[in-house]
């Protein structure tokens, strides 16, 4: 190609909420005519990056620039008529607008003040070509299957003719073909000189049809290069920091024979015809693609949302002691379940509350019919900081903490209920590397004291060097219960994926 | 043989009955019945009273739903509509007669709804305690204008509007006209969007903030108009009138399907929903029940329609 | 831990309550200084009588907010509580507790509809108390009809009018109602989880909080409390009629919100809306000096709702 031409770009922006850095002096160029990956771990600060390329948010200090010149305040507005498109992890359609109206949503093509529909529905239909939506314009997009929302989001970022095209992870809810399509018209789009910002998880994609990347890691950037010559192991080493090996702890197994959960059929929402048991000292991973019931399986157990079974047992001291699905989380903690949610600012924690009062909420709640008392719920918080290690003024509000002490917390709350059986969704997700190793950590001592861990990891290594069994999900369905020995990524991603192995493939085929 | 732009536009028209099949057939039957009970209504002249009864809470669930779509409520609607009639009775004594009249209206109803836009839109306050805050000013406003009913609307007005003329129909086949314009512009189909996904829509380009505000101007000038009419069929102003009509405007909009939070439901039901709520009240008055018994009925009617599908909703899961 | 230190974090936790009572301080001084009678013992006893209504109402409406809904039925309730009592009066009872326990009963009876309502079937606050307020409201005409119904009832007179050691009787229950609710909100666990509920619904329920049976509960303190005002406010007047409650809606939100507890749940105590509900009726006697209208009292009510809004708290959501 010609001349390299940036046609957007962060000089050295730095951006802090709550008084906890995320981007520490950050650059990045974006270039006509090239992809370029952005790497990082979760909580690294891409997010943050994007939300700052596409005036979303407004960075501390340092500048934004377009076609080198300084732009003082960027707001989405004018990102979308300087043709900076993103298309983001979270979703930014209106369930009750139809497809077209949210293709043309902030931009519009207008005769005389009134939205021009023929225009409209000529420019929808050229991008529908482009991307193979099959479905009728009109269709309100609330009717639409994740998946295929997901690609009406990249039509509309296609739609005001981009000259940046940001993608956050786009590929993380679609199917196979979808992922195709995409790839190609990613490719297509750069060839017309798109400069092009894609993230993903997938490594090999990345390798495949990036040619430049720029790794963040706690909110700086630690490699920034042509993609040349790296290869996956290279790339994990940029972004971690070190040899991931190191990260987890060596394996150990506490698992016990002493049965705490037994269920035959089980089925909450999505999840369908699961059978699975669980041991004293066990910690049993749940993998698989992203909505293929695993989360709806943890919370059907969990009581959070209603589940049936053709067996059910709970066993405590070797005797069974319930014969039923929980009815209500109340009475899974009674019976010592605890869950920590993944998503832990908006289902884990009191954001405004302190940590002390987060600490002692569940307890709270199993025992309210109590008056307080300062010195015993001191000791108490006192008590589950220590084991999680975490630091500081407990009476702090929860807000004001890092993703990975926030963690801590929303974890470590359940404690002072001594459960037996923990449920953990992504538990390090958006947390540093040193949290991670202290979660994993905390995890092994658990499952040491005999508690049982149910552990849904998006995280594959996770559940490759931690877990004593691997339960993969498939359409709601177990594709596959992987021992420890044959749990390996490969593996676990064939299960996911639907692809019959037929050594390890347990119960009924999908 | 319909454009392609056409074809879109009353697709996507026709989708947004999606929901309303019901309330559509209940309201078809009741008007039925009504018809068969009192013949007398399909006379054109006792048809045009009938719609002159109705317009009024038309009007206002029209001003509840563009707010409500928006992820809003108005609990000032009532206290607005009596203010309305308070202004437009003492306005139209002056030396500028009817046209002084409107001009207030429109100069009020823009203002109190820039002032609740700004509250709620620009300061992200809730729209509930500040539209019952100022309910309270609007109240205390309207009765230190008119302490007691009184004032003056001209006959001519008076007649022309409430009247042996269908202009009541004809303003509604207005509204109904207006409100498909707006809703073509970016700002009507922003309604929507802002109630749906408020992050999203910013995200995309949408100035969330004005779609927000124009929705409250708009309703609050509806209402202050609907003062006027009110104003209009008595003849006079009135500080405490429009009281019923913050529940009725919020019954009509919940029985047509427009949801609390927001994006979800369309103008058709709302209107249908007033319509039905009128025949109900029409038939009660015939039946001998006291007037006030409508309140009853439209707080039945209210906790009904919302909790029907909570109920259905639960049964289903539970089944 | 040293009294300093502890005099420290109450301070810190109730700055807000405290700035509501600071500024009724500075007003009943300068008010004392400028108008002559104003400071007297007697006519402060006074605005603190007056002030126990709202209190009593402000106690449910402030649970009500912090846990994140609202109640704007109090107002109805009240008027019930007040109409209902002359019909529930029977001879064999010359005390007349035994109709003020049904008129209470009656009031708890609608708070524990709108409990229901709100908590088991899922309505939203606004929309099951509001409707509430109508259809009890048009019940009440119904029954009622125009006309003010007088009422003798022996243990209401002698609550309107006993001293003990110069102090009404009346504030002496609004006192005695008040330090038990404190006592649950901030004391007891049972009363924090309702902070809980409201700062965020979705955790407490992953957190095994009863949401339900709390809302439940509150909801019935709600509508205990409106009764207690409404026979607080019967004991005063004499005679109860449709539309004796209706000031208190409003009154009891802007105490609320006058005392710092946020209007999006989560955050306050009662502490601030016992101050809020002593600088409303403050301000209205103020108000009253100047100008006595009702139109008036009405304006300066709702702005100063408005004007405390930005104190209180505001939508994070976009």
């Amino acid at each position: 190609m010609g001349v390299r031409q940036t046609i957007l770009e962060a000089r050295s922006v730095s951006k802090a909420f709550f008084g906890n850095p995320v981007l520490r002096e950050v650059s990045i160029e974006l270039v006509a005519g090239r992809i370029h990956a952005l790497l990082g771990e979760n909580g690294a600060g891409k997010s943050t990056l994007i939300n700052l390329l596409s005036g979303t948010l407004r960075p501390d200090s340092g500048r934004i620039l377009v076609d080198g010149r300084p732009i003082a305040s960027l707001t989405p507005q004018e990102a979308h008529q300087l043709g900076i498109a993103v298309v983001q992890q979270e979703l930014s359609l209106a369930p009750h607008l139809s497809i077209a109206e949210n293709i043309g949503l902030g931009a519009y093509p207008r005769r005389g003040g009134v939205v021009d529909y023929g225009r409209l529905a000529a420019a929808v239909a050229e991008i529908g070509k482009e991307l193979e939506l099959v479905e009728s314009p009109d269709t309100p997009v609330g009717r639409l299957p994740l998946g295929r929302r997901q690609i009406v989001e990249i039509a509309k970022a296609l739609s005001i003719k981009p000259r940046v095209l940001i993608l956050d992870e786009p590929t993380s809810s679609l199917a196979a073909p979808d992922v195709a399509i995409l790839m190609k018209l990613v490719r297509r789009l750069r060839d017309r000189g798109i400069a092009i910002l894609y993230i993903s998880h997938r490594l090999n994609e990345i390798l495949d049809f990036c040619e430049y990347v720029t790794v963040l890691k706690d909110g700086s950037v630690t490699a920034d290069r042509p993609l040349a010559g790296l290869d996956p192991d290279g790339l994990i080493r940029l972004m971690v920091g070190r040899d991931p090996r190191n990260l987890f702890p060596p394996y150990a197994s506490h698992a016990s024979g002493a049965r705490v959960l037994e269920a035959k059929g089980f089925r909450a929402g999505g999840a369908v015809d699961v059978d699975f048991e669980l041991y004293r000292g066990e910690i049993l991973g749940i993998g698989g693609l992203v909505g293929h019931g695993q989360e709806d399986f943890m919370m059907g157990l969990y009581g959070a949302i209603r589940a049936e079974t053709e067996q059910f047992r709970v066993f405590a001291n070797g005797a069974a002691v319930r014969s039923v699905p929980f009815a209500n989380v109340a009475d899974a903690n009674a019976a010592g379940l605890a869950y920590v949610p993944a998503d832990r600012r908006k289902e884990g924690l009191l954001l405004p509350h302190s940590i002390n009062f987060n600490l002692l909420l569940p307890l709270f709640a199993s025992h309210s019919a109590e008056r307080r008392r300062g010195a015993q719920e001191t000791a108490i918080t006192e008590r589950l900081a220590q084991r999680l290690n975490i630091r500081g003024d407990r009476r702090r509000p929860t807000q004001a903490l890092s993703g990975g002490n926030q963690q801590k917390v929303a974890l470590s709350k359940w404690l002072a209920l001594e459960p037996s059986v923990l449920l953990l969704n992504d538990p390090t997700r958006g947390v540093d590397v040193e949290t991670k190793r202290e979660i994993y950590l905390a995890l092994r001592a658990m499952a040491a004291e005999g508690k049982a861990v149910i552990l849904l990891s998006s995280d594959t290594p996770e559940l490759v060097h931690l877990c004593d069994r691997v339960m993969v999900f498939n359409k709601g369905r177990v594709a596959a219960t992987l021992p420890h020995a044959e749990a390996s990524e490969e593996a676990i991603v064939a299960a996911a994926m639907g692809v019959r192995k037929a050594p390890t493939l347990q119960g009924e085929a999908v | 043989m319909l454009g392609q732009g056409a074809r879109l536009y009353w697709a996507i028209q026709w989708r947004r009955n999606e929901g309303l099949g019901a309330l559509f057939l209940v309201l078809a039957v009741f008007a039925a019945t009504y018809a068969a009970l009192f013949p007398g209504i399909l006379a054109v002249g006792a048809m045009a009273k009938f719609v002159q009864g109705w317009f009024p809470t038309a009007m206002v669930a029209a001003a509840e739903t563009i707010v409500m779509l928006t992820g809003g409520i108005d609990l000032s609607v009532g206290p607005m509509v009596s203010l309305g009639s308070v202004v437009a009775a003492s306005t139209m004594q002056g030396p500028l007669g009817v046209f002084g009249g409107v001009l207030a209206l429109l100069a009020l109803g823009t203002g109190v709804g820039a002032i609740v836009g700004g509250f709620v839109a620009i300061g992200r306050y809730p729209a509930i305690i500040v539209t019952l805050a100022l309910s309270f000013v609007l109240r205390g406003v309207a009765l230190l204008i008119m302490p007691r009913p009184g004032g003056f609307v001209p006959p001519s007005l008076s007649e022309f509007l409430a009247g042996s003329h269908p202009t009541a129909a004809l303003l509604l086949v207005l509204l109904v006209t207006l409100w498909k314009l707006y809703q073509a512009t970016p700002l009507g189909i922003g309604l929507i969007a802002v109630g749906d996904n408020a992050e999203g829509a910013y995200r995309s380009g949408v100035n969330v903030s004005t779609v927000r505000m124009s929705a409250y101007i708009i309703s609050a000038n509806l209402q202050a108009f609907t003062g006027l009419y009110v104003a209009a069929q008595t003849g006079s102003g009135d500080p405490l009138i429009g009281e019923p009509l913050t529940l009725a405007a919020i019954a009509a909009a919940v029985l047509g399907g427009v949801g609390f939070l927001g994006g979800q439901g369309a103008m058709r039901g709302a209107l249908a929903g007033s319509l039905l709520m009128s025949i109900l009240i029409n038939v009660m008055f015939f039946m001998g029940l006291p007037l006030v018994a409508q309140y009853v009925v439209q707080g039945l009617i209210i906790v009904a329609t919302v909790a029907l599908p909570l109920i259905r909703g639960s049964l289903r899961r539970a089944s | 831990m040293n009294a300093v230190l502890r005099l420290q974090r109450f301070a810190a936790a109730y700055s807000r309550s405290l700035v509501a009572f600071a500024i009724v301080a500075m007003l009943w001084i300068a008010a004392s200084l400028l108008i002559g009678g104003f400071g007297a013992y007697a006519h402060l006893r006074y605005i603190v009588e007056l002030a126990a209504v709202i209190g009593l109402v402000g106690i449910g409406q402030t649970i009500a907010v912090i846990g994140g809904g609202i109640d704007l039925s109090v107002s109805a309730v009240i008027t019930v509580t007040a109409i209902i009592l002359p019909l529930v009066s029977f001879d064999a009872d010359a005390t007349g507790l035994g109709a003020i326990a049904l008129s209470l009963l009656a009031a708890a009876g609608i708070g524990a509809v709108n409990g229901l309502g709100i908590g088991y079937l899922g309505l939203p606050p606004l929309i099951m108390t509001l409707a509430m307020a109508t259809i009890l409201q048009g019940l009440l005409i119904l029954i009622a009809g125009g006309s003010a119904i007088s009422v003798t009832n022996a243990s209401l007179d002698w609550l309107g009018s006993t001293h003990v050691l110069t102090i009404s009787v009346s504030i002496l229950l609004w006192a005695i109602v008040a330090a038990v609710c404190l006592f649950w909100l901030h004391g007891t666990r049972s009363g924090s989880l309702i902070f809980a509920i409201g700062a965020n619904p979705v955790v407490s329920r992953l957190s095994g909080v009863p949401i339900r049976r709390l809302t439940l509960v509150t909801y019935v303190i709600s509508g205990f409390c409106a009764g207690l005002a409404g026979l607080l406010l019967l004991s005063m007047n004499g005679q109860g009629y449709v539309g004796i409650g209706d000031p208190y809606l409003l009154s009891s939100i802007a105490a609320v919100v006058l005392g710092g507890t946020s209007i999006l749940g989560g955050q306050g105590s009662y502490l601030g809306t016992i101050a809020g509900a002593v600088l409303l009726v403050t301000m209205t006697a103020l108000i009253t000096v100047v100008n006595a209208s009702e139109g008036w009292r009405s304006v300066i009510l709702g702005c100063l709702i408005l004007a405390m809004l930005p104190l209180s708290g505001r939508d994070q959501s976009r």
